[in-house]
């Protein structure tokens, strides 16, 4: 019986019939697709973008200028340099230089910072015209969203 | 010379010629477009959308990419054949585009407007041949590739054109016994004459037919010459820039060609559906050629399908398919359309 049944199947292409029409099915599925520069797929939360400096409530700056991550950072990618002003007892960073083509987002500087200045952001686009803009300085550490686009490639956001 | 005959002897000749060459091009255009983008979609993915209006341009783009390719012979190739093979395989596919009819004579004033280049009393055998002539471009390009894959390639193709060549003969042989004729005008008059149209009379001719047709273009399920997940690219993996497109063009122009035989010989050509009922005489309004379309890309709409649907026959499967299936069963399908045919 099961013989003639599967014989009967495959003789009357019921299988290859029953195939088409899970194929047709998918043809009228939702797409996975994201149409890149138009529509970012949004990182995930424990993703490890772009490093960047943070601030406290009142505006200052949340590094010290300790250099922790200058001396932990495997390929050397800081150069700091700070200053204690009149009657503080903190620092404040000077210059923040960090090269972004020598990062590899091994994420050791953002462990090891005792004040946790510098952490990982979202933004992944990193790219430029220029090889200029791979080399952060102090104000360009605290760009976010846009205005990081801007300054990468000119603000033409792709 | 009166500017009359001009046009009837010169001008509307050449223009049926260019028409007969470009209306291929077109229909591979918009072929690989919708083969590019149907596959997507059953995929779930969405496929060329930024070339042109949703990627129609997309194919324009890799030809012109492809004409600015270096062209490559490999230095121990042979250097005539490895030339000759991909015109082979385009010129064959293109001039049996020749004998297909378009659609219906029209009569513009005196003149009859006829929709084909060249009408011959054998031209489905000249079609057929012709189809079967593609294959040894395959064959001779994948022999003088002087390479391992390219050759395998070509020894699948003789196996293959071995197998599918006998079971088409065989179906379309039920047709011809039915329309009396191998002019495939003559096939198509026949079916308005006739109550029914050759498809729904003989299914069997038609599934084993498109099966076989499947298999002469190339097509997944039955692409064994150019099986890219075993050999590369199969017969063509040594050819670069325009004579890869020439082949990768000739493959979808034999799809077009086979479509417009199925549609020809099984489905009633430029016909409307029911073509001899009054209640559906307003169908005839619509010209035969948008009718004929209509149909082809129907079909090419299939062989897009089944590629996204059926994963790749074995080479042993294929041969034992069309030996021990089809061509028994297309014989037996003869025989009994025989006998049906005098015994009612």
């Amino acid at each position: 019986m099961s013989k003639t049944r599967s014989f009967l199947r495959k003789f009357l292409l019921i299988d290859i019939f029953q195939g088409l029409l899970i194929t047709l099915k998918y043809y009228f599925s939702s797409k996975v697709t994201i149409q890149y520069p138009e529509e970012v797929q949004p990182p995930p939360e424990r993703f490890k973008g772009l490093l960047r400096l943070y601030r406290d409530e009142a505006g200052e700056p949340l590094c010290i200028a300790c250099k922790a991550c200058q001396r932990i950072c495997p390929t050397d990618c800081f150069d700091i340099e700070g200053e204690r002003r009149e009657g503080a007892r903190r620092m404040w960073p000077t210059r923040f230089n960090w090269k972004l083509d020598r990062c590899t987002s091994c994420g050791l500087c953002v462990e090891v910072c005792p004040t946790d200045a510098i952490r990982h952001s979202d933004a992944f686009r990193m790219t430029s015209l220029s090889r200029g803009p791979l080399l952060f300085h102090h104000p360009e550490m605290y760009l976010t969203g846009e205005e990081l686009q801007k300054y990468f490639c000119g603000g033409c956001l792709r | 010379m009166t500017a009359q005959t001009l046009l009837f002897e010169l001008l509307i000749p050449v223009a049926k010629i260019i028409a007969v060459i470009l209306y291929p091009m077109i229909m591979v255009i918009v072929m690989i477009w919708l083969e590019r983008r149907v596959v997507a979609w059953i995929q779930g993915r969405v496929g060329p959308n930024r070339v042109g209006f949703q990627g129609i341009l997309q194919p324009t783009a890799d030809a012109l990419k492809l004409f600015f390719k270096e062209d490559i012979i490999q230095r121990e190739a042979d250097a005539f054949l490895f030339n000759i093979s991909p015109h082979l395989v385009m010129f064959s596919s293109l001039l049996a585009f020749c004998f297909v009819p378009l659609g219906e004579s029209f009569r513009i004033g005196g003149y009859t407007l006829n929709l084909w280049v060249a009408s011959s009393p054998v031209g489905l055998l000249l079609v057929l041949g012709l189809s079967a002539v593609g294959v040894f471009g395959i064959i001779f390009g994948g022999w003088a590739s002087n390479s391992k894959y390219p050759l395998m390639g070509a020894l699948r193709s003789v196996v293959q054109v071995l197998s599918y060549e006998i079971p088409i003969g065989l179906t379309v042989l039920t047709v011809v016994f039915f329309s009396r004729s191998i002019d495939l005008v003559e096939i198509v008059n026949h079916q308005q004459h006739g109550k029914i149209w050759f498809g729904f009379m003989l299914p069997v001719s038609f599934i084993v037919f498109w099966i076989s047709g499947i298999a002469e273009t190339n097509r997944a399920p039955f692409d064994l010459p150019e099986a890219e997940s075993e050999l590369v690219a199969g017969y063509h993996t040594e050819y670069s820039g325009m004579k890869f497109a020439y082949f990768y063009i000739a493959e979808y122009t034999h799809m077009v060609l086979v479509s417009s035989l199925v549609v020809i010989l099984f489905f009633g050509g430029w016909l409307p559906p029911f073509p001899n009922a009054r209640f559906f005489s307003f169908l005839h309004w619509i010209p035969g050629f948008v009718w004929y379309l209509i149909k082809i890309m129907f079909f090419l709409y299939v062989y897009v399908w089944i590629r996204a649907t059926l994963p790749r026959y074995r080479f042993d499967a294929l041969i034992k398919l069309a030996w021990k299936w089809f061509v028994p069963l297309s014989m037996a399908n003869f025989f009994v359309v025989v006998a049906l045919k005098y015994l009612l």
